[in-house]
């Protein structure tokens, strides 16, 4: 029993809490899950010999940051209507994502979301 | 016609369930038949027609679920794609194989698929369970009333009960009303619906064939150590129950087992984020039930030999289905929407999917309770070298990894709860998902299965009651063994993770004494070899699974990088025709082909060279990438396999014109926005400055004042690296309310 408790406490202050970019600036270098939507305003570059994806997010709190990502564009990224990102922020210039996940409007693509991996 | 046939064979399913559960229920409870059996487990006489109209009920219900699965499988077949069902997961070219994937793609085919499986398994309950068969079938009857409910499609007093795989295109709600539907051939009008949306990508993929049957198999298959147990407790018969259920939960393990790892070998083989677990919810959500139907099983054994334990075994077993029922909840519901890539659209089934769940878990709960007392007192606590005494702690450590991987998995559904939004506000910010998903699972799950292998490698040993310690000496030489061929490994191996080389250790150990106890003490029969090999085969899997991750790592490595604290990017560019060095193979690109729907690329794979020249050809792998416009391009891995390693390979990025395009020399188009003065860095090679805009003429209509006509032009001078210089200029005018652009020119 005492086990068990010990290894929900564990999980417990293993969860992590959304954050804005803000709150992740001042996390650094802790990894942090940032929710918020992709900036279509701002170019969407991917430099393949880097193989880094380079785009503009903002968050809840409508703050914006340039964001990089070493995977290529997802499908469909640009018709995410929000976008749920996990990574660290290098302080005040750009997010780091390790991991992208995205929420797309339309019934029928929600099922293609596999790819997003 | 058709949609009305597989309308009514829904409807008989379901009234089918209902009569079963009602008549086998009347029977199984009707005044002075508390239970099948009377106090001496006689079997009690039946009342006739009550069981007969339960089985015929039964029958009808099984009628209905097949004539669902054939009326839907036919419509798949011949491309009705006026059914909205097999509009959206089939198309004209789906070969056939796949057909069973659409059938089971979507949420309302997979339920049909779960039923077929509770139905098929219902009639060995019928067959052999004897004086079980009123209670377990009045269980099955309910159950199946409750998931036929969610293939309805009605409304009642305007609440959505269930899905319908049947509902017709123009039937849709949202598209009721609308003037097309009223015409007759609008299936051959509308170009949109003469093809179907096909079948997701991914899925196109042979595991999808048998990975989902046998999962849902799997799933199946607690339901009936879950109807003998709730049976049991309410017969007052706590402990009879586990025999007859004992090879059912056993059957659940191995099939339920086996489906998980199927999905794991789908993940590897055509998924591409490069291993075979993710810890991802749809993952877990399969992977806990497991877990807790093989601690029911081994408390099921203390039950039948000892007659203890009866209150844990029931709560193991009856947590085992209710957790499928759960996991049922989570991939469908759409609650994990932003933690999971695999989750199924939300059919608005939530309310009905929570009731499922709630009326099962509260039921289950209720029945625990009230038939505690009904259980035998132990007389003495158990023996500290006793087999039950190891059993039981061993199922509660196994307890311990089903819930951090649940709680963990349910963090979305405890934010919709206890979250700032969520029903009862407790928490002041919503909980997220653990960043590193890989560190949080195994921070728990590598010492749980350090502790389990230790298990499976000395509680086979032990006897029931109390074991003398000579038998002990029995496990010496596996022991000795194993911390020398496991020190020798891990030596070899140098894991960077100290737990690792612990696990190793222990696997190790719980392989050697299995084969040792099969071998040497139980005669190294067939007939005698289940346990044992049973335990030999879950050590090699933990074993494997811990080589391939604990040895994994990218030889792809690109040196750039921007953040110390970043991973290092594990993905390179290969130029067409160039040799890149990957440690310690050099990799060619040669060349790209087209197949199908498939565009695969072909990659060579040379030795290393001490000269640093590239050497002799290894092999050569193709890593292709799916296209499909209407779902998106997906990437599929090609792997060379060895005994002793993988090397996996994937295309995460392509150009992917068509050779023509990219021989025109035009390159894709892009957004620059600029004033006078400016300049902007395009295309990666030139500066491009706007000089002046020039308004060539412009009219006024006189009446109103307002611009009739407006003509410009934007001089740009574009600047090469080599100080080229080159100006163009930009035609843009105005009629009225539109634009009209025109082609630049250059001028010189």
């Amino acid at each position: 029993m005492a086990f068990l408790v010990g290894a929900l406490m564990v999980t417990i202050q293993d969860a992590s809490t959304y954050a804005t970019f803000e709150m992740a600036s001042k996390k650094t270098p802790e990894s942090v899950t940032v929710v918020g939507q992709l900036d279509l305003k701002e170019p969407i570059t991917f430099n393949s010999s880097t193989s880094m994806l380079r785009f503009t997010a903002v968050d809840k709190d409508g703050e914006r940051s340039i964001v990089y990502y070493n995977q290529p564009k997802p499908t469909d990224f640009e018709r995410s209507e929000e976008i749920t990102l996990t990574g660290l922020s290098s302080g005040d210039t750009a997010f780091f994502a390790q991991n992208i996940l995205m929420k797309c409007p339309s019934k029928y693509a929600d099922e293609a979301q596999f790819s997003s991996k | 016609m058709w949609a009305l046939a597989g309308r009514f064979f829904t409807y008989l399913a379901f009234t089918g369930a209902l009569g079963t559960a009602f008549f086998y229920g009347l029977n199984w409870l009707r005044p002075g038949a508390c239970s099948g059996a009377d106090e001496l487990g006689r079997p009690r006489p039946a009342h006739e027609p009550f069981l007969r109209a339960g089985r015929g009920a039964f029958a009808l219900h099984s009628i209905g679920v097949l004539g669902v699965l054939t009326v839907l499988l036919t419509a798949i077949l011949s491309h009705w794609f006026e059914f909205d069902y097999v509009w959206r997961h089939s198309s004209r070219d789906l070969p056939l194989e796949y057909v069973f994937s659409a059938l089971w793609e979507g949420q309302e085919g997979s339920f049909i698929i779960w039923i077929f499986w509770h139905a098929a398994l219902g009639w060995f309950l019928v067959r052999g369970a004897k004086t079980w068969e009123h209670g377990t079938m009045t269980v099955v009857g309910l159950v199946q009333l409750v998931l036929t409910s969610m293939i309805l499609g009605i409304y009642v007093f305007g609440v959505k009960v269930g899905s319908s795989p049947f509902v017709l295109i123009r039937e849709l709600p949202e598209n009721l009303g609308l003037p097309w539907t009223t015409i007759k051939d609008y299936m051959i009008r509308i170009p949109a619906f003469r093809d179907g949306q096909g079948l997701n990508p991914l899925l196109q993929n042979y595991w999808m064939v048998i990975h989902p049957p046998t999962l849902f198999l799997g799933f199946a298959a607690t339901l009936l150590p879950f109807a003998y147990a709730v049976a049991g407790w309410i017969e007052r018969r706590p402990l009879e129950w586990v025999t007859p259920a004992l090879p059912w939960a056993y059957f659940g393990v191995g099939v339920l087992g086996t489906g998980v790892l199927m999905g794991g070998a789908w993940a590897y083989e055509a998924l591409s984020f490069g291993g075979f677990w993710a810890w991802d919810p749809v993952e877990n959500a399969s992977l806990v039930p497991w877990i807790t139907l093989v601690a029911a099983a081994h408390l099921m054994f203390i039950v039948k030999k000892k007659k203890t334990s009866g209150g844990l075994t029931a709560i193991m077993v009856m947590l085992s289905f209710l957790l499928v029922l759960y996991s049922t909840f989570l991939t469908r519901s759409g609650v994990l929407g932003d933690s999971s890539v695999h989750s199924f659209v939300d059919l608005g089934l939530n309310g009905q999917l929570m009731l499922l769940l709630g009326l099962f878990s509260v039921g289950s709960l209720i029945l625990l309770l009230v038939r505690w007392r009904s259980l035998p007192r132990s007389s003495a606590d158990e023996a500290f070298s006793s087999r039950e005494f190891w059993l039981v702690i061993g199922s509660l450590v196994l307890l311990i990894s089903a819930v951090q991987i649940s709680f963990s998995t349910s963090i979305p559904v405890l934010n919709k709860l206890i979250g700032p939004e969520g029903l009862v506000p407790i928490l002041g910010e919503a909980m997220a998902p653990p960043t590193d998903v890989f560190r949080h699972y195994h921070s728990i799950q590598i010492p749980v299965a350090i502790v389990i292998s230790l298990f499976m490698a000395m509680v086979p040993f032990l006897r029931w009651d109390s074991t003398p310690n000579a038998l002990l000496k029995r496990i010496l030489p596996s022991l000795i063994a194993s911390l020398v061929l496991g020190g020798l490994a891990a030596w070899g191996l140098k894991f960077d993770q100290p737990m690792y080389t612990v696990l190793l250790i222990t696997g190790m150990f719980s392989a050697l004494s299995n084969l040792d106890l099969w071998l040497r003490y139980q005669g190294g029969g067939w007939r005698s070899s289940g346990q044992a090999l049973a335990h030999l085969g879950f050590a090699f899997i933990l074993l494997g699974a811990l080589i391939s991750n604990g040895k994994k790592q990218a030889i792809s490595q690109n040196p750039v990088f921007l953040h110390k604290d970043f991973p290092a990017n594990e993905h390179i560019l290969i130029p067409l025709g160039d040799t890149v060095s990957m440690h310690p193979y050099w990799v060619e690109w040669t060349g790209e082909r087209v197949e199908g729907h498939f565009q695969l690329f072909d990659v060579n794979f040379y030795g290393t060279a001490e000269d640093q020249s590239p050497g002799k050809k290894l092999f050569s792998l193709a890593p292709y990438i799916q296209m499909n416009p209407r779902m998106g391009n997906v990437r599929e891995p090609s792997t060379k396999h060895y005994w002793d390693r993988d090397v996996y390979t994937y295309v995460s990025f392509a150009d992917m014109r068509s050779p023509e395009e990219k021989a025109s020399g035009w390159t894709e188009e892009m957004d620059a926005t600029m004033g006078r003065g400016e300049e902007v860095f395009v295309f990666e090679e030139y500066m491009m400055r706007c000089d002046s805009i020039i308004v060539k003429s412009a009219q006024m209509i006189e009446e109103t004042g307002d611009l009739a006509t407006l003509d410009m032009a934007a001089k740009l001078t574009l600047k090469h690296m080599d100080g080229r210089k080159e100006t163009i200029e930009v035609p843009y005018g105005v009629r009225g309310n539109e634009a009209t652009p025109g082609e630049a020119e250059f001028v010189n």
